[in-house]
C-alpha cells in the first residue's frame, strides 16, 4: 500500500504531472517575458501560459472532417504522458524517482514516443498544414538526434570511467559521478558537448529560431493547425513540460553534482538552474535570432552541432 | 526419447510431401488443396516445437543420419540432419513466418488463378528453407539453396500480370544464380582440401588445414549467404523482387529467405571457421552489416511503392542483424539473433498491411492514396504497430532488441575502438530515418484526405486480418518479455553457435573434436547493462496515461466537445483550415515530405540513384565485383 501511494505520489505529484506542470508554465512564462523585455516589450504576465491553457481547456473541441476521430483526440495525451514518464527518470539534483540501467536510451525513446505521438495526432487531423509540419518535424527531430546521441555518449563515456563497459547509460550513476569528480560542464573536454546540449534543447523543444515545423506565419502552426479546445490545451502543456524535461536533463547531465543534500533546497535550486539554461539556450536566441530555414535547420545541426559534439566525444574516448 | 530424432526430417519432409499431394490432389477442389497446405504446415510448425523441450531446453543436439549412414572410423560419409540451438531457432522462426503466410494466402490470393501452382511453389519454398537450416550437410544446404532461389524466382513472377514482376523475377535469377554459383564454389574448395561434406567433421579439420584454397572458400561462400541475404552490394534486387512479389511471398522473402543467410554466415564464421575472434573477420562482416543498414534506410527513405520502401527496410534491418553478429562477442550474437526474430515478425506484419492495403484499392503508390484509415480502421492500426516496432518505440520489440544492439556496440568499443562506435552511431541514426519513412506512410496511405476514387474502399476480410493480429501480438509479447526471451531462446542458440566441439561431437562420437584440437567452449551468458525491465515501464507509462485519460475526460469544463456526424455535412466549421479560401482536395503525399532533409543530401541520393540503375548487368557487376574484393580481402588478411 505504502508503495502504491509513494508510486502514485511519484507519478502525480513529485517530479511527474504537478511538479512539471508548474515549474513547466513557470519557465515557459520567465522565457516570455524574458524575450519581451530583450525586445523592449512589456511582454504578457508571468502566469500567461496557465492562463492560455485554462482558456482553451474551456472551449468547444472541433474534430475536422478529415480527421480519424480517436487517435487525434487522444494522441496528445499519450504524448504528454510519455513526457511525464520522462521526467519521472530524471534525477532532481540528489533526489531520483526511478532509476534503472540505462535511463537515458529510455529518455531518448520516450522523448521520441512524444513527438511521434504529435506527429500522429497531427496526420490523423487530415490538414495539408499538418501534414507539411510534421515532414518539417520529423526533419528536425533528424537534425538533432545526431549531436544528442553524440552528446549523451560523450556524458557516458566520462562518467563511466571504470565501469564494466567503459560507458554507462544511467543518469544516477552520471549524478554520481559528478557528485564525486565535480560537474562535467567544469571537464574541460566536455564544454563542446555542453554547448551542444545547449543548442539541441530547443530545436528539441520547437522553440524560436528552429520552429520550423509550427512557424506561425508560413504554415499556420503546422501540425496543431487543426487543433483546439481541450486536445490544444494538452499540447501547450506538454511544450511547457517539455522545457522543463529538457533543461532537467541538461542540469543532470552536465550540472549533477551541484546538490546541496536537502530536497527542499534542491529543487529551488533546480529551478534556479532551469531558468539559466532556458535564459541561455532558448531566450537569448529566440530574441535575436530570425527563423531558419529547414534546409538550414538540417545542415546546422549536422555540421555546426554535431562537430562540437563530436569534438567532445572523441576528445573523451582517448581518456582526456 | 529416441522418437523425436525423426522430427527434423519428418518436418522438412512434410512441407515437401505437401508439395507434391498439392499438385495432385488440388486441381480437384480448392477444400482439398487449402487443407492439404495448412496440414503440412502446421504438422511442420508442431513437430519443430516438439523439439524445444529437449534442443533448447535439455541443451542436446540432435542428429539423424539419413539412411542411418553412420560415420565409420572418423569419417561422415552419409547425409545428415544436425539440430542444435541454432538451427532450432531460425527454425522456429521459420515455420512460423511460413504458417502465418499460408494461413493469409488462403484469402489474399483467393481472386489469382493457377493457385495450385502457386501453393507447391510456396510449399516448396518452405520445405527447402526449413531443410537449410536444419541441414548437417553443406553440399545439402548447397542444394536446398537452389530450391530455394529457384522457388522463390518463380513466385515473385507468379502475379506475371503486374509491371516489373518478369523483370524483377529475372533480375532475381540472374543474381541469385550468380550468389548460388559462389556457394557452389565455395563447396567445392572444400571437398577439394577436406574430402568431407558433412558440417561438423568440417569444423573440426577447418582450423589445422587454413590453407589458400580453403581461405578462398571462406570468400565465396561468405559471398553467396551474403547474396541470400541481399546484403550490400546485392540490395537493389531485393527492392525489384519484393515490390512485384504477392505481399505473402515478400513476407517469405523479406523474413524467411534473408534470414537464411543470417543462418548461413553466422554458422560459416562460428561454427566452421571458428574465426569470429579475428578482428579481420569482425571487421568485414561488421562493415558489411552497418553499410547494408545505412544505404538501405536512405533508400527507402526516397521510395514512393509502398512494398519497395519496406524491401529497402528489410536488408536495413538484417544490415542490424549481421553488424551486431560481426562482433564477435556473445552479447553481440545473441543481440543480433534476438533482431533477427523480430524482424521477422514486424517486417511480416508492415508486408501483410501492404498486401491488404493493395488488395483493398489495387495500389501501392504512396503518391495516389490517402486517408484511408477512415476506411480500413484494424490495418491501419495494425501498421501503427508494425512501423512502431521497426522504428524501435517502446514497449515493442524492435526497442528491446535495439536496445541489446546498442550494448554490444558498447561493449565491443570500450577498449576504446572506434569502428564500433561508429557502427553504434550509424544504427542510431538508422533508426531514426526508419521512423521517418514510417511516418512518411502513415501520413501518405492512412492519414490525411481520402482520393475520390477510393471512397469505396473495404476493410479486408477476417483471413487477412487474422494472421496480422498474430504478428502484431507477437510483436508486443516479444518486446515485453526480453528477459524470458534471452533466457530460453537466444542465449542458448548463441552458445550452440560458439560451442563448435558440442556440435563436432554430437555428430562425430565424444572425442573427435578434441583430437582434431577444438576446444571445449566456455561461453557464460552475457552480462547486460542493467536489466530493461519493460513491464514496470509500461505499466508506469499506462498509469500516467490512464490517469491524464481521466483528467481529461472528467476534468473537462466544456460539455460541448463536438462529433462529427454525417449532419455536420456542408458545415464549414469542421471542413480542414485553409486561412479562409475554399476546401479542396489537398493530400500531402508520400514524395512532398522531409524536403529539407533530401535537399542537403541531394548529391548522395542522386549518386544513389545513378546507382540502382535497374540494368541487371550492372547487379551482376556488382556481384562479381564484390566476389573479388572479398576474395581479395580474404587471401590479404587471413
Amino acid at each position: 500500500m505504502t508503495q502504491f501511494l509513494m508510486t502514485a505520489f511519484h507519478v502525480l505529484v513529485f517530479p511527474g504531472a504537478l511538479f512539471c506542470v508548474v515549474i513547466g508554465i513557470l519557465l515557459a512564462g520567465i522565457d516570455r517575458k524574458l524575450v519581451a523585455r530583450m525586445q523592449n516589450r512589456v511582454g504578457p504576465p508571468l502566469l500567461q501560459p496557465l492562463y492560455d491553457v485554462l482558456k482553451c481547456w474551456g472551449k468547444e473541441t472541433i474534430v475536422p472532417r478529415h480527421a480519424r476521430r480517436g487517435l487525434f483526440l487522444y494522441a496528445p495525451l499519450v504524448g504528454f504522458a510519455a513526457l511525464i514518464t520522462t521526467a519521472l527518470f530524471i534525477p532532481v539534483l540528489s533526489y531520483t524517482a526511478y532509476s534503472t540501467g540505462g535511463d537515458l536510451v529510455v529518455i531518448l525513446y520516450l522523448l521520441t514516443l512524444a513527438s511521434v505521438t504529435m506527429m500522429v495526432g497531427a496526420a490523423a487531423s487530415g490538414s495539408p498544414f499538418a501534414g507539411v509540419g510534421l515532414s518539417r518535424e520529423m526533419v528536425a527531430m533528424i537534425s538533432y538526434e545526431l549531436p544528442f546521441v553524440l552528446v549523451l555518449l560523450a556524458v557516458g563515456k566520462v562518467a563511466g570511467e571504470g565501469s564494466a563497459l567503459g560507458c554507462t547509460f544511467s543518469l544516477q550513476t552520471i549524478v554520481n559521478w559528478q557528485a564525486a569528480n565535480g560537474s562535467i560542464l567544469f571537464h574541460w573536454s566536455m564544454i563542446p558537448a555542453a554547448i551542444a546540449m545547449l543548442m539541441v534543447i530547443p530545436c528539441e523543444i520547437g522553440m524560436h529560431p528552429f520552429d520550423v515545423a509550427e512557424a506561425e506565419t508560413e504554415i499556420c502552426e503546422g501540425m496543431l493547425a487543426e487543433y483546439s479546445g481541450a486536445p490544444l490545451a494538452v499540447f501547450k502543456l506538454s511544450h511547457c513540460v517539455k522545457m522543463y524535461v529538457m533543461t532537467a536533463l541538461f542540469c543532470a547531465m552536465f550540472l549533477g553534482g551541484l546538490s546541496t543534500g536537502i530536497v527542499v533546497l534542491d529543487v529551488l535550486l533546480v529551478i534556479v538552474l532551469c531558468t539559466v539554461v532556458t535564459f541561455v539556450s532558448m531566450t537569448v536566441p529566440h530574441a535575436v535570432c530570425a527563423r531558419l530555414k529547414v534546409e538550414q535547420v538540417f545542415k546546422f545541426y549536422w555540421t555546426v552541432v554535431a562537430g562540437l559534439a563530436a569534438i567532445s566525444a572523441i576528445l573523451v574516448w582517448f581518456g582526456l | 526419447m529416441e522418437f523425436m530424432i525423426n522430427f527434423p526430417i519428418l518436418a522438412v519432409i512434410s512441407l515437401f510431401l505437401g508439395a507434391f499431394v498439392t499438385s495432385l490432389a488440388g486441381r480437384r477442389s480448392e477444400t482439398a488443396r487449402n487443407a492439404v497446405v495448412l496440414i503440412s504446415m502446421a504438422t511442420s510448425l508442431i513437430l519443430v516445437l516438439c523439439l524445444i523441450k529437449p534442443v533448447l531446453i535439455d541443451g542436446e543436439i540432435i542428429t539423424y543420419w539419413l539412411g542411418n549412414w553412420q560415420p565409420v572410423e572418423g569419417w561422415a560419409f552419409g547425409i545428415s540432419l544436425q539440430v542444435d540451438a541454432l538451427s532450432l531457432f531460425f527454425a522456429l522462426i521459420v515455420t512460423v513466418a511460413v504458417f502465418v503466410s499460408g494461413v493469409y494466402s488462403f484469402s489474399y490470393m483467393k481472386h489469382d488463378d493457377s493457385l495450385v501452382n502457386f501453393y507447391t511453389l510456396f510449399l516448396m519454398l518452405s520445405g527447402s528453407v526449413l531443410g537449410l537450416v536444419l541441414s548437417g550437410d553443406l553440399f545439402n544446404i548447397f542444394v536446398m539453396i537452389e530450391i530455394m532461389t529457384f522457388t522463390a524466382v518463380a513466385l515473385t513472377a507468379f502475379r506475371n500480370n503486374y509491371e516489373g514482376a518478369l523483370e524483377g523475377a529475372f533480375k532475381y535469377l540472374i543474381v541469385g544464380a550468380l550468389g548460388s554459383t559462389s556457394v557452389l564454389v565455395g563447396v567445392a574448395m572444400i571437398y577439394s582440401q577436406l574430402h568431407t561434406l558433412n558440417l561438423a567433421q568440417i569444423a573440426a579439420l577447418l582450423p589445422s588445414h587454413m590453407n589458400p584454397v580453403t581461405v578462398a572458400a571462406f570468400g565465396f561462400l561468405f559471398v553467396g549467404f551474403g547474396t541470400k541475404a541481399f546484403l550490400f552490394p546485392f540490395q537493389p534486387l531485393a527492392a525489384d523482387a519484393h515490390a512485384v512479389a504477392p505481399a505473402s511471398i515478400s513476407l517469405m522473402i523479406s523474413g524467411v529467405l534473408t534470414k537464411c543467410g543470417v543462418y548461413g554466415i553466422v554458422r560459416l564464421c562460428y561454427a566452421l571457421y571458428q574465426n569470429m575472434d579475428q578482428p579481420f573477420v569482425q571487421y568485414l562482416v561488421t562493415g558489411v552489416g552497418a553499410v547494408s543498414m545505412f544505404i538501405c534506410v536512405t533508400m527507402a527513405f526516397n521510395q514512393h511503392n509502398f512494398k519497395r520502401l519496406l524491401a529497402f527496410h528489410s536488408i536495413s534491418q538484417v544490415g542490424y542483424v549481421i553488424t551486431v553478429a560481426g562482433m564477435g562477442t556473445m552479447l553481440g550474437l545473441s543481440a543480433g539473433l534476438y533482431h533477427a526474430m523480430n524482424h521477422t515478425i514486424f517486417k511480416g506484419l508492415l508486408f501483410l498491411t501492404a498486401g491488404a492495403v493493395q488488395h483493398a484499392t489495387g495500389t501501392l503508390d504512396l503518391d495516389e492514396m490517402g486517408g484511408l484509415s477512415k476506411k480500413m480502421p484494424k490495418t491501419t492500426i495494425l501498421f501503427l504497430i508494425g512501423a512502431a516496432s521497426i522504428s524501435g518505440l517502446p514497449p515493442f520489440n524492435g526497442f528491446a532488441s535495439k536496445w541489446m544492439i546498442y550494448q554490444a556496440a558498447f561493449e565491443r568499443a570500450a577498449d576504446g575502438n572506434i569502428f564500433f562506435l561508429v557502427a553504434a552511431v550509424a544504427a542510431l541514426i538508422t533508426s531514426v530515418l526508419t521512423l521517418a519513412s514510417f511516418i512518411k506512410v502513415a501520413q501518405s496511405v492512412f492519414f490525411g484526405q481520402l482520393p475520390e476514387s477510393m471512397k469505396d474502399v473495404k476493410e479486408v476480410d477476417q483471413g487477412m486480418c487474422i494472421p496480422m493480429w498474430i504478428m502484431a501480438a507477437l510483436c508486443v509479447i516479444t518486446g515485453l518479455f526480453p528477459a524470458q526471451i534471452q533466457q530460453w531462446l537466444l542465449v542458448p542458440a548463441a552458445k550452440a553457435a560458439m560451442n563448435a566441439a558440442a556440435y563436432i561431437d554430437a555428430a562425430m562420437g565424444n572425442g573427435y573434436a578434441a583430437a582434431n584440437g577444438i576446444a571445449a567452449s566456455s561461453a557464460a551468458a552475457p552480462a547486460f547493462i542493467g536489466s530493461w525491465n519493460p513491464v514496470t515501464w509500461l505499466l508506469l507509462l499506462l498509469s500516467v496515461t490512464i490517469a491524464v485519460c481521466l483528467v481529461a475526460v472528467l476534468g473537462n469544463p466544456n460539455p460541448k466537445t463536438t462529433e462529427v456526424a454525417e449532419e455536420t455535412e456542408g458545415d464549414d466549421k469542421f471542413e480542414s483550415f485553409f486561412s479562409g479560401e475554399k476546401a479542396v482536395f489537398s493530400q500531402v503525399g508520400g514524395s512532398d515530405l522531409f524536403w529539407g532533409f533530401k535537399h542537403n543530401w541531394r548529391k548522395y541520393f542522386s549518386f544513389m540513384h545513378d546507382w540502382h540503375s535497374g540494368v541487371v548487368n550492372d547487379y551482376a557487376l556488382y556481384g562479381a565485383a564484390a566476389i573479388a574484393v572479398v576474395l581479395a580481402l580474404c587471401v590479404i588478411f587471413l
